[in-house]
């Protein structure tokens, strides 16, 4: 009996659960388990045996939020319900279980299980899509039971997490993370440059002091020179040295703040780029690392995004923000003191009401937030009518719809719009606001101020001009802290975002590794041996269900079968993109796992059905990972492919630009190309998947000449829904529903009565013959 | 894929007098003269005709019929075929908001239903979507549908909650 498993991670299972806990505490309203007590009467009842597996079903039958666990014993199912103070748990015997059924709706489904089709239900349970895939699990395990087969047992609790988690952790970066940890982690990557960032936080420091020392000197110079000599205190003569040397201080101070400025922005500009290259480089290295699982998982556009976009993002926040930050808390911190030092009553006029215009400054941000995150919708709106129309600009002219398409625009562009003006009404109308809020704090100042520099004791102590000036100049300094502080949080959400991306992604593990001694085959024979192997993507349903084969070196395979029966998996697992969950595979006898993932790469070779050809030469992409491959060799390759001919009638020959993707060339010129690449590359085993399919007739005949050249002394799986592309194979394998159902030559499998093989085969030609071909041009296709 | 004899098959169930009945096994039957068979049933339009075209589905998910106006059928029929449509097109209907805040690559949105609180997440760049009928209707992450009937009459904090998704 083969078993499947629950196990997706079984390298770091107890890290994903807490993790997948975590995220159901934080995230959902439901138990991140079932309920110990519950659980516990419930193996009472499976007399001491465990619980297996379970799910929650979270709507009643009128589809109100309930909670009523389904729960796997290895002989018994339960159903508990949590309603009342008691719980009533109904149990019955697994083997009543004949068959599972799951409806699935809009937002509700049924999952129900049955003695027999048409009997009784024995429980039916309703439940949103958040527990579908759990709920699934339980399906899977009934199913396989009724098959015969069995599961691997997992710990249920983490194979639940895991299933309702799952769709929440897919779409977020890296959900629990504290944002404290994760800056400190980020700005853990100055550390190869503290020289550099001490240097730039003195500079910014010293600049802050130095912004401070005119406005001093200019309250001294009035207080100490002027007033004294208007008022025929002291002559011109006995202060005439202080005053320039007071004011070849302010202009040093100037000079000097000036200089600060240059050291601290070209410091720390240069020390942010090099740690956003420093991010790139680890971030790009480590996407290379990754197994395929991860980039099925991820959209492209994310991955391009944390690679580009977010890097520079954090350049932003390392070069700018944590500076500008740290210094507008110290240049409020030092006006503050400075006034409440120079004058305290004043000071506190002035610097009383800076808490409230930071909050209003931060109400202020959470308001733009909101109408950018409305100008973010309707621009999102406008852009998907450009995305639209344009690539699909033949439809729109074909059905004569340019006036509704301009019409959708305008009326998107209009909506776009409207939020773009409120957004400039409602900052245009909160700065000036401010200002004048800073403003009246100035003028307040001053209606106290005044009378006491003119000596109005009922205003308190007498206060000299030149602090009162000094005050003045000290007070125009508090707006731009100010501003910077209103966007403290704007600053740390977007840099803690953009390093949560990129730190999932560097915390990203390969599923595929290498082990510590692994082996290098030299040479490779291209033996290929399947033994009982199981997979699945999903760690859940199985997609290969034991298959076991051995090819010898130098045979050619034909994979035939219904689409999505698995046979493109069968060769990712011969390319070790996946590692089996179950059995082996192994190459010249060996455990494909025990083998040097990049040794044995470089013994693959691989032409798919879409060929992916680098934006680059014509050559460049045929000699792609052999840059040292002379001409000779480049030029044979491209006329084995049949390709030499169409590259020469290109206008730069070989070193034609090919464009991104390849996209100057036709479909079968890509496929040539690609052709040519694997006949310089030389692999010892090959994988052809559908590798003729969409080009014409013509173009199918040389793609088909190369290969022929191309396949002739390598070991070759082909999978063809053309059996012109299999005509030299030395076996066939039918593979159907994860399966190997026949194998043999063509003439061995269509001998099978009711064999899949003679029935793809018969519909084929009964195909062509409706399409009035005549059969012997078809007479070699599978299906 | 629509072939002739699935056609054929849709024909002869609805002109030998379809009838639907809700049975023990959970499951509404289509039953058709001598012929009887589970089905489920798919709404093609759930939110523009809610009470129309229907169709009903055998296991292999061909059509066996096209219910186009509940009114068609009999009254035991009709009841069956409403009972489960509503476990088919049910959604979430929401009834106050207590909380949107903006994650990382997600949206967490905490809301009042009919029977209690309920949280759930959908992605950032996947906006509430208007419907015809003014209704304003979230898919979360896991793919559950949440509607607001109406956004207007929610209570004022709610609606400030869910200004940049309504207009």
């Amino acid at each position: 009996m083969t078993a499947a498993t629950f196990d997706r991670t079984r390298k770091s299972q107890g890290e994903s659960t807490s993790t997948d806990r975590a995220i159901l505490e934080r995230y959902t309203d439901q138990p991140a388990g079932l309920p110990r007590e519950l659980r516990t009467s419930i193996e009472r009842r499976f007399h001491g045996r465990p619980v297996q597996l379970y799910a929650l079903a979270d709507l009643d039958v009128s589809l109100r939020l309930t909670e009523v666990w389904l729960a796997l014993g290895p002989q018994e199912v339960a159903v508990a319900s949590l309603q009342g103070s008691v719980p009533e748990i109904r149990t019955f015997p697994r083997s009543a279980v004949g068959a599972v059924r799951l409806d699935p709706g809009l937002t509700c489904n049924t999952l129900t299980l049955l003695a027999a089709p048409g009997e009784p239900a024995l429980a039916q349970l309703r439940f949103t899509h958040r527990q579908r895939r759990s709920m699934e699990n339980i399906q899977f395990a009934l199913e396989q039971a009724l098959e015969g087969r069995g599961v691997v047992e997992a710990d249920p609790d983490a194979v639940y997490a895991e299933a309702v988690a799952g769709p929440i952790r897919e779409a977020q970066a890296l959900v629990a993370g504290n944002d404290v940890a994760v800056l400190w982690r980020l700005l853990g990557y100055l550390r190869p440059y503290r020289g550099a960032v001490t240097f730039g936080m003195a500079s910014a420091a010293a600049l802050t002091a130095l912004q401070l020392l005119p406005p001093y000197l200019t309250g001294y110079l009035i207080d100490e020179v002027i007033r004294p000599v208007q008022a025929g205190a002291v002559s011109v003569a006995q202060v005439k040295g202080l005053a320039w040397w007071i004011v070849g201080t302010i202009a040093a101070s100037h000079v000097l703040r000036q200089g600060c400025a240059w050291a601290r922005l070209r410091w720390m500009a240069i020390l942010g780029e090099h740690v956003a290259r420093d991010l790139r480089t680890e971030l790009y290295e480590h996407l290379q690392r990754l197994s395929l699982a991860f980039y099925s998982r991820k959209k492209t556009g994310s991955l391009i995004t944390r690679v580009t976009s977010d890097t520079d993002r954090l350049w932003e926040f390392l070069a700018l923000g944590v500076v500008d930050v740290s210094l507008a808390v110290i240049t409020l911190l030092g006006l503050s003191v400075v006034l409440l030092t120079l004058d305290w009553r004043l000071g506190l006029v002035m610097t009383l009401p800076i808490p409230v215009l930071c909050v209003w400054v931060y109400f202020h941000g959470q308001r733009m937030n909101l109408l950018f995150l409305r100008a973010w919708r309707k621009w999102s709106n406008l852009t998907d009518v450009v995305a639209d129309t344009i690539p699909g600009m033949k439809v729109v002219k074909a059905f004569h719809q340019e006036g509704r398409e301009k019409a959708r625009f305008g009326q998107r562009n209009s909506g776009a719009t409207d939020e773009f003006n409120r957004i400039h009404e409602v900052w245009t109308s909160f700065w000036p606001a401010l200002m004048l809020a800073v403003r009246a704090m100035i003028v307040l100042v001053w209606v106290f101020a005044v009378p006491r520099v003119l000596g109005d004791e009922a205003f308190g102590s007498a206060l000299s001009s030149g602090t009162f000036v000094a005050f003045v100049l000290y007070m125009t300094m508090f707006i731009p802290p100010i501003e910077i502080i209103g966007q403290i949080a704007r600053i740390m959400n977007r840099a803690t975002s953009s390093a949560h991306r990129i730190f999932e992604v560097l915390d990203t593990e390969p599923q595929v590794v290498d082990e510590d001694a692994a082996v290098r085959l030299e040479p490779v024979k291209g033996e290929v041996e399947f033994e009982d192997v199981v997979f699945g993507y999903d760690g859940v349903r199985q997609v290969i269900k034991g298959i076991s084969f051995r090819v010898a070196p130098g045979e050619m395979i034909g994979l035939v079968g219904p689409s999505g029966g698995g046979k493109t998996t069968v060769t990712n697992l011969i390319a070790r993109f996946y590692d089996p969950v179950g059995g082996r595979v192994r190459i010249d006898g060996v455990d494909l796992r025990r083998i040097d993932q990049g040794h044995f790469r470089e013994q693959v070779g691989m032409v798919l059905q879409d060929p992916y050809l680098f934006h680059g030469t014509v050559l460049e992409n045929i000699c792609y990972g052999l840059p040292d491959v002379d001409f000779d060799r480049a030029v044979d390759a491209a006329r084995a492919a049949n390709a030499h001919d169409f590259i020469c009638e290109l206008s730069h020959g070989y070193e034609t630009l090919v464009g991104e993707r390849g996209h100057t060339l036709s479909g079968g010129e890509r496929q040539r190309v690609s052709i040519a690449r694997a006949i310089l590359h030389d692999p010892r085993i090959l994988v052809l998947d559908e590798a003729t399919s969409s080009v014409d007739t013509e173009t199918e005949y040389k793609i088909q000449e190369a290969l022929d050249r191309l396949i002739a002394g390598r070991t070759v799986f082909a999978i063809a829904h053309r059996l012109s592309t299999l005509r030299r194979a030395d076996r066939l394998f039918v593979v159907e529903d994860g399966k190997l159902k026949e194998q043999g030559t063509h003439a061995e499998l269509l001998a099978i009565p009711g064999g899949t093989y003679r029935r793809l085969y018969g519909m084929q030609r009964q195909l062509t013959s409706e399409e009035g071909l005549h059969p012997e041009e078809n007479s070699c296709r599978t299906q | 894929m629509p072939n002739a004899m699935t056609c054929e098959k849709r024909k002869d169930w609805e002109e030998a007098g379809l009838r639907l009945e809700h049975r023990h096994d959970g499951q509404l039957w289509a039953i058709a003269g001598p012929r009887e068979c589970p089905v489920w049933v798919r709404h093609c339009f759930p939110w523009s005709a809610p009470g129309r075209f229907v169709s009903l589905r055998d296991g292999e998910e061909e059509e066996v019929a096209l219910v186009r106006d509940l009114g068609e059928l009999e009254v035991d029929s009709r009841r069956a075929l409403e009972r489960a449509l509503a476990e088919a097109s049910f959604v979430i209907e929401v009834e106050g908001v207590d909380e949107v805040e903006d994650e990382i690559e997600i949206r967490n949105f905490r809301v009042r239903t009919s029977n209690g609180v309920r949280s759930f997440q959908t992605l950032r760049d996947e906006w509430p979507r208007t419907m015809p009928d003014g209704a304003l209707l979230i898919v979360d992450v896991a793919g559950d549908l949440y509607r607001v009937a109406d956004p207007q009459t929610l209570d004022v904090k709610s609606r400030k909650r869910l200004a940049a998704f309504i207009g």
